[in-house]
């Protein structure tokens, strides 16, 4: 395998280890990444030398691959425009700020090379080699997810007009028809939780009564899914093609995590070659870029929910700040004259010690708020395996594996009903907050009624 | 017992003042006819409405206390009324001047009709709850009645709204119907009813002692022995299908057991027009219940557990008897400690030194070549940090509230008043930090690439955060979720359910507030019907359409 490209960066750059080093970091890199993603190393070469085909399949490439990170759906059909419109905000969305990306043109004629900066960019920026794996991989456990992030309905922006009603706004729907679908919601819902409530029994008796005969010692019992295939192991071959399958993506991946030193390396003769044929025109873009951004006047729907939730929290936050002053000014007047009245007592107590013991006290407990107030690092997202491990069971277990090296991420049910505890009682303040406020607006209503006295349950 | 007896002889004595041509009491059989006939809530009221609370007609049909009698009662409206006002509560007790004294014959035709199918369904339900074994295989009606089995089976809380109980009853019955169970009485069939709920009770008990453990509504073991059923004349020669009382529990097939017993009875037994929806619903149920378990319903078949006690297949594999010694087939074993082992190693492995600066250095160089201006924050970061801060007013108002006004010591008035300025400070910096995150949205929009056309055309792809939120940043380890006990896994499923359903219900008020609030306050709807609609918005706004109001006429008799 004898490359050009490469083979003249290390006459450049000089002390490479050789460009063969150089094949096998990308060949390694893409066979590590998903198979749909179809990246071949010849993609990669054509792309630096900037071939004509190579932008438009890198444009896909990129495309198939951000949608797999935002897990939207796509298919290979959607058009190139639209593709290319993706790409760019997604990549905007992660903070790539090379103008040179965003100006090139929406049929995909040109500037590969731009787009190979970018991939390697997001391979750095976002671990995109190492979410793809996540995500993709073959799940053979019971799984559920810890957090609740898909349901937080605040920050969403999905169109509202997906159920469109069918009535025109001459129309006027029945009060009684809302009555009827907020029940038989309710119903619903009551049937999912027993459904959920069955599920929980099945799962803790397959796990209860299969602890012990799993190949993997930590997991201990067999899963839905396993337990399936012990019946049936004619529908699961495919599971196991998967599986091995992924076992070779990974060892590609640790490969790749051997070599890839060079591909950073080559990397830079990309930016190299750009940086040398941009000197000689760049007066010319210079004056592009200022025409190219007037993007003040168009609105941003982005921008005006992030708004929107910023004004909002500014005004609960600065109603609070009002209360607080207040009642902090109220207090410390009160408490500096106690303190004046009994300032002998005071002195004698050696009151200064206890004072300093109460300020350390108050610090640990609004240590608890600040770290609540900054982003949690290691909080467990999304999918968990569950696993179910008695008491006693836990403690023949112990720490054997897990001392040695760092520990398998692990979050125990405890915690996770404890947040989640916490989040229910304060979406119920806020389901009464806005019903009290209902209430009371109801209450001017009915004053305006003829006739009529309501009595409320 | 004593309505149907009452029925009767409040016809009898119709009959014979009619024939006697005098007037006779009461009871306006067209409005019982037309009350009985569908008890929802009747469009055509009479402008006159009785002092009674308006829409208590329709809540009085939705009422699931008390029984049928009740019902009728509330529902009645009769059609004419003549100055009478107050017969409501007392109209087939009192003897008053009634103006309809011929109903016509179509309306005695419907009113014998509703007799017929009163009558019936006393009967059913009391040969039912004696003999479940002999079902009424006569009463075979319509399957418009499997809609309410389907709700029936699953949960027992559920308000069974207006629907006729009594042609559940049957349609049930008929499932039972080939069914030679050999099932001990445990298994018995009790279909649930409604309004007695005492049968209700002991029905709850009975499946303490079934096979799956299933839920304790007696709707499932209704179903189970359809399954049973289902089982013997679909696979006799397996019976595992009969253990396979875990049917119930087939999440992926049927919503409780009905569905696939529903299923089987309308494939075999008859056409059903009712069938696509509750396929649907079904599914629907599935679709939103179904974790990634793969195909739960068939391992749930391989629950035998050995308390059955009808007969156990030699080939059924009893999980209770061998689990501990189930070993998973050898390719997948292989397969599996292989890839389990990648897994480990990759989540192990750490970039290298050399790695790590030519990455370092790559992606310095390539950040000068961005835009000179480079906002602070970029957008997911942006997005991050403003979720962090979502919860922290109500958080911090918590902290205000729990600090109480007087306090015993000084002491604690001091620790109190630290607390409240340490609460201060924290409030000034989320604050700031506000300001700084909007800067950051204001940078950002400048960049953001130009959508060409219609400002429509990128909303979508603007809102790229939703699945990225969880995609655990890379950390290539599933991790894994301890439970210790059966109850732990219970809650946590509850819990994460109840938090939806709150997240759902939070955006639904604010939705119905602002739609619907406004309609009152406009006075755009008639007078009559402003008090309902008052009421019913009051409901649904202030009590989540659990409770209602009283509306009292505020009238004075003159």
């Amino acid at each position: 395998m004898v490359r050009k490209g490469p083979g003249s960066a290390a006459g450049r750059a000089g002390a490479m280890p050789g460009g063969r080093a150089l094949p096998g970091a990308v060949g390694a890199l893409c066979r590590a990444m998903p198979p749909r993603a179809r990246l071949v190393p010849e993609g990669l070469r054509r792309a630096k030398l900037d071939r004509p085909q190579a932008t438009l399949d890198f444009w896909r490439l990129l495309y198939a691959l951000l949608k797999q990170i935002h897990g939207g759906k796509w298919s290979e059909a959607d058009a190139i425009d639209t593709q290319i419109r993706f790409v760019k905000l997604a990549l905007w969305y992660q903070g790539y700020g090379r103008p040179e990306l965003y100006r090139l043109p929406s049929d995909g004629s040109a500037g590969s090379r731009e787009l190979l900066l970018a991939f390697s960019w997001l391979l750095h920026r976002i671990s995109l080699l190492e979410q793809l794996l996540a995500r993709n991989r073959v799940r053979t456990g019971d799984e559920t997810s810890v957090c609740m992030c898909e349901d937080d309905l605040s920050q969403s922006e999905q169109g509202t007009t997906e159920i469109a009603p069918e009535y025109g706004p001459e129309d006027r729907v029945d009060v009684r028809y809302l009555q009827w679908l907020n029940g038989r919601l309710r119903f619903q819902w009551r049937s999912l939780h027993a459904q959920h409530q069955e599920q929980c029994k099945l799962l803790h008796k397959i796990h209860l009564l299969t602890s012990g005969s799993h190949v993997d010692q930590i997991l201990g019992h067999f899963s839905v899914t396993e337990m399936d295939l012990i019946r049936q192991t004619e529908n699961y071959k495919q599971l196991v093609q998967l599986l091995e399958r992924e076992t070779m993506q990974l060892e590609a991946f640790l490969e790749w995590k051997q070599l890839e030193p060079v591909y950073w390396q080559w990397m830079e003769t990309v930016l190299d070659n750009m940086a040398e044929e941009g000197n000689m025109c760049k007066p010319q873009d210079a004056h592009i870029e200022k025409s190219s951004l007037p993007k003040v006047t168009s609105c941003c729907p982005w921008a005006d929910s992030l708004t929107g939730q910023i004004n909002k929290l500014s005004r609960d936050l600065m109603a609070l700040r009002d209360q607080l002053h207040e009642l902090v000014t109220h207090r410390k007047s009160a408490w500096e004259e106690k303190v004046k009245a009994r300032a002998e007592d005071l002195q004698k107590e050696d009151f200064a010690a206890t004072v300093r013991k109460i300020q350390e006290a108050v610090e640990l407990k609004l240590l608890d708020l600040s770290n609540l107030c900054a982003p949690k690092k290691n909080k467990v997202h999304g999918l968990c395996r569950l696993v179910y491990r008695s008491k006693h069971s836990a403690s023949k277990i112990g720490f054997s594996r897990s001392v040695s090296k760092q520990p398998a991420p692990a979050v125990s049910a405890t915690e996770v009903i404890r947040e989640l505890q916490m989040r229910e009682a304060s979406l119920q303040r806020e389901l009464k907050q806005l019903r009290e406020e209902c209430r009371q607006r109801l209450d001017e209503i009915a004053e305006g009624l003829d006739g009529v006295i309501c009595i409320s349950p | 017992m004593g309505f149907a007896g009452w029925r009767r002889r409040w016809w009898r004595r119709w009959a014979a003042e009619r024939s006697g041509g005098g007037s006779w009491s009461g009871w306006r059989p067209g409005a019982g006819a037309s009350c009985g006939g569908e008890c929802g809530p009747e469009p055509g009221r009479s402008p006159r409405d009785p002092p009674q609370p308006p829409g208590w007609g329709s809540r009085g049909c939705r009422e699931r206390a008390g029984g049928v009698r009740q019902r009728r009662v509330l529902c009645v409206h009769p059609p004419c009324r003549d100055g009478q006002d107050d017969e409501q509560p007392e109209t087939e007790a009192s003897s008053k001047d009634g103006c309809e004294s011929r109903p016509s014959p179509k309306e005695l035709e419907e009113l014998e009709l509703l007799n017929r199918a009163l009558e019936k369904a006393l009967r059913v339900r009391k040969s039912i709850s004696k003999t479940p074994l002999e079902a009424q295989v006569a009463l075979a009606e319509k399957p418009t009645g499997e809609g309410s089995a389907f709700e029936n089976a699953s949960e027992q809380q559920v308000p069974v709204s207006g629907r006729d109980v009594p042609v559940s009853r049957e349609a049930r019955a008929v499932s039972k119907k080939p069914a030679s169970m050999k099932k001990p009485s445990p298994y018995q069939l009790r279909a649930p009813y409604r309004t007695d709920p005492d049968v209700k009770k002991t029905q709850r008990r009975a499946p303490a002692r079934c096979v799956s453990q299933g839920p304790r509504t007696a709707g499932k073991s209704s179903s189970k022995g359809a399954v049973s059923r289902q089982g013997k004349s679909h696979r006799p020669a397996s019976s595992a299908s009969d253990q396979g009382v875990c049917a119930a529990t087939e999440l992926q097939n049927a919503p409780g057991s009905s569905k696939s017993a529903l299923k089987e009875q309308q494939s075999s037994i008859r056409d059903s027009s009712g069938e696509g929806n509750l396929v649907a619903a079904g599914r629907q149920l599935i679709d939103a219940g179904k974790k990634s378990c793969g195909s739960h319903g068939e391992s749930s078949r391989k629950e035998n557990p050995t308390a059955e006690g009808g007969s156990t297949s030699p080939r059924t594999v009893t999980i209770q008897q061998q689990g501990c010694q189930l070993k998973l087939p050898h390719p997948y074993r292989k397969a599996y400690s292989r890839n389990c082992r990648a897994w480990e190693r990759s989540r192990l492995c750490q970039t290298s030194a050399d790695a790590a600066a030519a990455r370092k250095r790559f992606t310095e160089r390539i950040q000068t070549t961005f835009c000179s201006p480079m906002p602070a924050l970029s957008p997911v970061e942006i997005e991050e940090e403003l979720k962090v801060l979502q919860d922290i007013p109500s958080l911090l108002s918590q902290y205000v509230e729990a600090e109480p006004a007087d306090h015993p010591t000084l002491q604690r008035e001091y620790e109190s008043l630290l607390t409240l300025e340490g609460l201060q400070s924290t409030v000034s910096q989320c604050l700031r930090k506000l300001q700084l995150l909007q800067a950051a949205v204001e940078s950002q929009k400048r960049l953001h690439p130009d959508c060409t056309g219609d400002v429509g055309s990128c909303c979508p792809a603007c809102v790229p955060a939703r699945g990225r939120a969880c995609g655990g940043a890379g950390t290539l380890a599933v991790p894994l979720l301890w439970y210790s006990s059966f109850q732990e896994l219970r809650d946590l499923f509850a819990l994460k359910l109840q938090v939806s359903m709150l997240h759902q219900e939070i955006a639904l008020q604010k939705l119905t507030m602002t739609e619907l609030l406004p309609v009152l306050e406009s006075e755009a709807c008639p007078e009559a019907s402003a008090a309902q609609l008052y009421r019913a918005i009051y409901t649904q706004l202030c009590e989540g359409g659990k409770r209602f109001p009283v509306l009292v006429r505020d009238e004075l008799a003159d």
